[in-house]
């Protein structure tokens, strides 16, 4: 039960902070394209917001119809190897957008949705997805929904500051990047090989299935 | 009914914070306007005939400060020293100001230099609407005007400039991503042969170094004027390698010494090849702590 209750944390944490550290730095890939001002940051948020949303939406959903961490894994591997291909496909699909698209609000809500809407829609799936495992799984555990939302949070709040204070100031942004996308990687593997699902029982899932 | 009562006073109290005025018309003496725009606070404050535009909420950082009796004269040193440029590129025909603030640049232009074709770039609509109001901004006829951020309108622009003046900033300093290599090499995209680009900025940063050493990657001679009353820089860098500092003084004394109330012979003597400084990092797009090293003080 310590494995899983480990797993749960470290992909909260994990997720958590490489979210918003991509927001963070989201910035820094839009404005050599759309300029750095207000507008930017409206895109930023709300792609975010609709991709936290979708997210969402969709965690839910699976975590009743596959309630099992292994294919909450899974399309985590996908999302991080999307974030690894984000420094090679930044460049070309800002470029591209913002040659044709007069409107930097137009444009920039467009660049951050291409780049962004895949990888941060499913890393906002790891909340709702543990929700409703734990919710199935232990109704009387004291891991709350409320508890999962919390360490997700902090995850959150320490990718903001630790890239903003610090990561901008000591690497490349591309190479930042990549270095969230390994972490999502080694995460979504480490969740894929301790094999979690053996360990935890949800009464009626075999019904369910 | 006292629930009742107390919705409604908490609607009104609601509709009192949202019609508040914001934009305070004339608060004491001195304060001529004070508001928000979409990129800045803006204040404008006038203190006997000095008149100043002032972005952020900090007063020390003000944009633009124009003596209505005497409007000609440089109130910033580093207004003096950008026209400086024209002692590199006397025979400029073409030049592009990224910034306008109160517009007392493109004034200077318009009185001194009005051959010269101005491009004024400013990415505020407000700051436009305000420097018209507030500092007599008008755009004459071989004078234009473009309401863009800087670095998109000289990407979409097929115009070439004699010299390109680089005077956008925002509450805080100049906007990152008009700081980096890959700006700059758009910029000396954007030159005629031998054309110059003028940067204004602080010297007392540790992004001060890292400009320059920015900018001695794209362009073959970079030169700094030391303001010695105040804390501003300005870089020109050109690809022409046949300038030198000891020339201005003898290029000057062509152009008549001054342009309007600018004495461009004051002006020479700040002008110096900056030291390489190690360990300045190059800014790019990819790397760029330019809002990191504003803070570090050199």
């Amino acid at each position: 039960m310590q494995i899983v209750y480990g797993v749960f944390i470290l992909l909260l944490v994990s997720f958590g902070a490489v979210v918003m550290s991509l927001e963070i730095l989201s910035s820094n890939l839009m404005s050599p394209y759309f300029g750095g001002s207000i507008y930017i940051w409206g895109s930023i948020i709300s792609s975010f917001m609709v991709h936290f949303s979708v997210g969402y939406v969709l965690g839910g959903h699976l975590s009743q119809s596959r309630p099992r961490i292994s294919v909450l894994a899974a399309f985590l591997v996908a999302a991080s190897l999307w974030v690894l291909m984000i420094p090679a496909m930044y460049k070309p699909v800002c470029e591209f957008i913002s040659n044709r698209i007069v409107d930097v609000r137009l444009g920039s809500l467009i660049a951050m949705n291409v780049i962004f809407f895949v990888p941060v829609s499913i890393m906002a799936m790891v909340s709702p997805y543990l929700i409703g495992i734990i919710t199935a799984w232990r109704r009387q555990s004291g891991f709350t929904a409320g508890m999962v939302l919390f360490i997700s949070t902090v995850g959150s709040f320490a990718g903001t500051n630790a890239t903003a204070f610090y990561l901008i100031g000591l690497f490349p942004v591309s190479r930042i990047v990549v270095g969230l996308g390994i972490i999502c990687l080694c995460v979504s593997l480490i969740t894929l090989a301790l094999r979690v699902d053996r360990r935890i029982r949800i009464p009626n899932a075999n019904d369910r299935a | 009914m006292k629930g009742g009562t107390a919705i409604g006073f908490i609607l009104i109290i609601c509709l009192g914070l949202v019609l508040h005025p914001t934009a305070q018309a004339p608060g004491d003496d001195q304060t001529l306007y004070e508001g928000d725009s979409i990129y800045h606070h803006i204040t404008i404050r006038q203190d006997g005939t000095e008149r100043c535009m002032i972005f952020g909420r900090q007063r020390d950082l003000r944009q633009t400060c124009v003596d209505l009796a005497k409007p000609d004269e440089s109130i910033f040193e580093y207004s003096a020293m950008m026209f400086a440029g024209f002692l590199f590129r006397p025979d400029a025909k073409k030049v592009c100001l990224i910034g306008l603030g109160g517009g007392y640049i493109p004034a200077v232009f318009r009185r001194h230099l009005p051959s010269v074709q101005l491009q004024t770039v400013e990415v505020d609509p407000f700051v436009e609407k305000l420097a018209r109001q507030y500092f007599a901004f008008t755009v004459p006829p071989g004078q234009a005007l473009s309401i863009d951020d800087g670095r998109q309108f000289l990407k979409r622009s097929r115009e070439r400039y004699d010299q390109i003046w680089l005077d956008a900033f925002n509450s805080d300093y100049i906007p990152a991503h008009m700081t980096t290599r890959e700006f700059l090499a758009l910029v000396k995209a954007r030159l005629t042969e031998g054309g110059i680009v003028i940067q204004n900025l602080f010297c007392w940063s540790k992004l001060y170094d890292a400009q320059v050493a920015t900018f001695r990657t794209v362009f073959a001679k970079v030169f700094v004027f030391e303001g010695q009353k105040s804390g501003s820089c300005i870089i020109v860098a050109s690809d022409r390698a046949d300038i030198e500092p000891k020339d201005l003084l003898k290029e000057a004394q062509k152009l008549g010494g001054r342009i309007g109330g600018i004495d461009l012979k004051a002006e020479t003597g700040k002008c110096k090849v900056p030291p390489a400084v190690k360990n300045a990092p190059v800014l790019t797009d990819d790397f760029n702590p330019a809002n990191l090293l504003l803070m570090q003080k050199k």
